[in-house]
């Protein structure tokens, strides 16, 4: 699903060069779900805005979905994000002056669906995430726990082939994240795979493996017991 | 990817962001409508005072200069300066049989005795035409018909009333066939004419009052000469004469206009080829001094001949757009800083799949829809001071009103403009590092 072979990212300015990344390497399969752990300024973040699209590499090999993203134009990668990729952050990013419909909609609009197919893809989602009955509150009408959840629902609409999370639940207290927690497992046990950071190990001791990254390289790969049925055995 | 269905959510995009920050969408909706009214009002003038008044013959409308002037002080490089015709040439042309019709035409204003007694006296302006003029300038007719060629020759005594004329003397009633005494001769009433009012008053623009409001009566050219009827306007006499309307008309003093029409435009040349000739054979006779050229203008050159649009006019135009400037100068740093609140949105947009062509879109929509409130709020701060302008002189009231292009305009020019501000605000939106602006949240 996901391949980086010796992957670096250099932050280079006048002064000094900074390695975000180097010598990376990470595979991750079809249906996995893969936190990555590590401390402040290891490169977790470089890696997951590498992983989105949202930000180039410097050099090495970065396949998606079977797709080389190399040296592609603005236009293509922005529309294999848009086909392959689901978003979940940290602060939510809801869009604060449109409703949960209209927020869920924005990744369908760019892809092009009717609006049959967007209002089905819509209703499916916020149902999903139990939000059907508020589709037309704003963002600042709800608790975090659910803004989450709708951004969990924008990120599903397009029905990607990879969720790519951010600290999902940082801003949560421990009652909400484990609800948000359980929304990404029964995601990721319907085949979704799943890609997140997080500082939090008790969450990171649910998933499938554990990526812990150390100065811009991936340290140790910890292999465990599969928590969720049918997990893929990892490489 | 850009449809229909993108511009149409785009712009509904845009319509919400409207109301985001309304204190800075309000300022900058009015600043575009302030630049947009100023350029709208003097652009109205302008286009009203430049439009074709005829455009279906302004080509084949064609009024001759010959130079009559004295040869004291003339240098051969020197076009004619004088834009009037004497009565000598007005004559020699009316019996020249050259173009399709002709008229000589001169003003006139006049005492009207009305029939009814209950009405006062009362003095009109007025022409003095060719019975072809109203068939040469398209003149409508309420009532009645022209006067005729035979009436022209037996100089009759007949009139062609303007419609508020007619009103003011006979009510809504026919008035054809009844009679009334201008400067103290009776008249008979052979025709109204129904609401006329070219603006400008084209088939004659010698004088101050281009913007009139239309002839109060007209009557043969031919019998306001054998009535000895004085021109109303200006007149132009290069050395002594004798006092006496006989004299006048033996003079080379210039008071009149003269037009052809012509069955196409390219008749011109043999037009121009007839009056070269004529003024030769003038010349000839010692009668006409200079050896300038015979020129020829159509209606619109006329118009450029007579400065119809003056240089104040253009001067006002630019100025204004100097002003549309400095307003879109205005314009693009609020836009920049209202735009710069946005990163965030525009971060999410790029990650769920908006590419940098997509947000440009997206935004250059968005002041689009700021140009097109601009536009609309300038609509009306232009027919307020339109309408300011207006009370200045009767005039230019009487044109300082917007037409339908001069309505469509005024949205070109906003949004037009306010996509002209929004192109740099828009361009830094679309630099928005996605991966940057997310973490930051």
């Amino acid at each position: 699903m996901l391949r980086m072979t010796n992957l670096s990212k250099v932050y280079r300015t006048h002064m000094i060069e900074t390695h975000a990344l180097r010598g990376f390497a990470i595979d991750v399969r079809e249906g996995e779900f893969v936190t990555v752990t590590g401390p402040s300024g290891s490169g977790k973040t470089s890696f997951l805005n590498i992983a989105g699209l949202l930000e180039e590499f410097t050099s090495g090999e970065y396949v998606l979905d079977g797709v080389d993203v190399k040296g592609l134009d603005d236009n293509r990668r922005s529309r294999l994000r848009n086909e392959k990729l689901g978003f979940i952050f940290q602060g939510f990013n809801l869009i604060p002056d449109l409703n949960l419909f209209d927020n869920v909609d924005v990744p369908l609009r760019y892809r092009g669906f009717d609006a049959k197919e967007r209002k089905r893809r819509i209703e499916d989602a916020l149902a999903k995430v139990g939000l059907a009955s508020r589709m037309k509150h704003y963002p600042a009408e709800l608790s975090g726990g659910q803004q989450q959840r709708v951004a969990i629902a924008r990120a599903l609409a397009g029905s990607p082939r990879l969720l790519l999370a951010d600290e999902p639940t940082g801003n949560l207290d421990t009652q909400m994240a484990r609800g948000v927690m359980e929304l990404l497992e029964e995601i990721n046990a319907a085949g979704t795979t799943i890609l997140m950071v997080t500082h939090d190990q008790e969450l990171a001791v649910r998933t499938h493996r554990n990526v812990h990254i150390v100065d811009g390289q991936v340290s140790d790969l910890v292999r465990r017991a599969p928590t969720l049925a049918a997990a893929p055995v990892t490489a | 990817m850009f449809t229909y269905h993108m511009m149409g959510y785009y712009f509904r995009l845009g319509v919400r962001s409207l109301r985001r920050n309304p204190a800075l969408t309000a300022l900058m909706v009015l600043t575009l409508a302030i630049g947009v009214a100023a350029s709208v009002s003097t652009l109205t003038i302008l286009h009203a005072m430049s439009g074709d008044p005829i455009p279906a013959k302004s080509h084949r409308l064609v009024s001759p200069l010959i130079d009559n002037g004295p040869l004291l002080g003339w240098t051969a490089a020197e076009g004619p300066n004088d834009v009037q015709m004497s009565y000598i040439d007005a004559a020699n042309l009316l019996k020249s049989g050259q173009g399709e019709r002709r008229t000589a035409v001169y003003g006139l204003y006049l005492p009207v005795e009305p029939p009814r007694r209950d009405i006062p006296a009362f003095h009109a302006d007025g022409l003095a035409v060719t019975s072809d003029f109203f068939a040469m300038f398209d003149v409508p007719f309420l009532h009645g018909r022209a006067w005729t060629g035979r009436e022209d020759t037996r100089t009759a005594d007949v009139v062609v009333l303007g419609r508020a004329t007619a009103e003011r003397l006979f009510g809504n009633a026919d008035p054809v066939g009844q009679r009334l005494m201008l400067n103290g001769a009776p008249y008979t009433v052979v025709g109204v004419t129904d609401t006329w009012v070219p603006r400008p008053r084209y088939y004659r623009l010698v004088g101050n009052d281009r913007f009139g409001d239309g002839e109060e009566f007209f009557i043969p050219f031919a019998t306001a000469i054998r009535h000895e009827l004085d021109a109303a306007g200006s007149m132009n006499c290069s050395g002594d004469r004798d006092p006496g309307f006989a004299n006048l008309l033996k003079s080379e003093c210039t008071w009149m206009q003269f037009w052809f029409e012509l069955r196409s435009a390219g008749d011109r040349g043999d037009l121009r080829s007839w009056l070269d000739r004529y003024a030769a054979e003038q010349r000839k006779l010692g009668r006409l001094k200079r050896a300038t050229p015979v020129e020829t203008y159509d209606v619109m050159e006329w118009m450029e001949r007579l400065k119809v649009v003056g240089n104040d006019s253009k001067l006002s135009v630019w100025l204004s757009f100097g002003f549309l400037a400095l307003c879109l100068v205005n314009t693009i740093g609020l836009l920049l800083a209202k735009f710069s609140v946005r990163a965030a949105e525009i971060g999410v947009r790029r990650a769920l799949g908006a590419a940098r062509a997509d947000i440009f879109r997206q935004f250059l929509v968005e002041t689009g829809v700021i140009g097109l409130a601009g536009g609309a709020l300038g609509l009306l701060l232009a027919a307020g001071s339109l309408a300011l302008i207006g009370m200045q002189s009767q005039g230019i009231a009487a044109i300082a009103h917007m037409d339908w292009q001069m309505l469509a305009m005024t949205f070109v020019i906003s949004v037009a403009a306010a996509m002209l501000a929004g192109l740099l605000p828009t361009w830094r939106a679309c630099q928005v590092t996605p991966a940057i602006q997310l973490k930051s949240q």
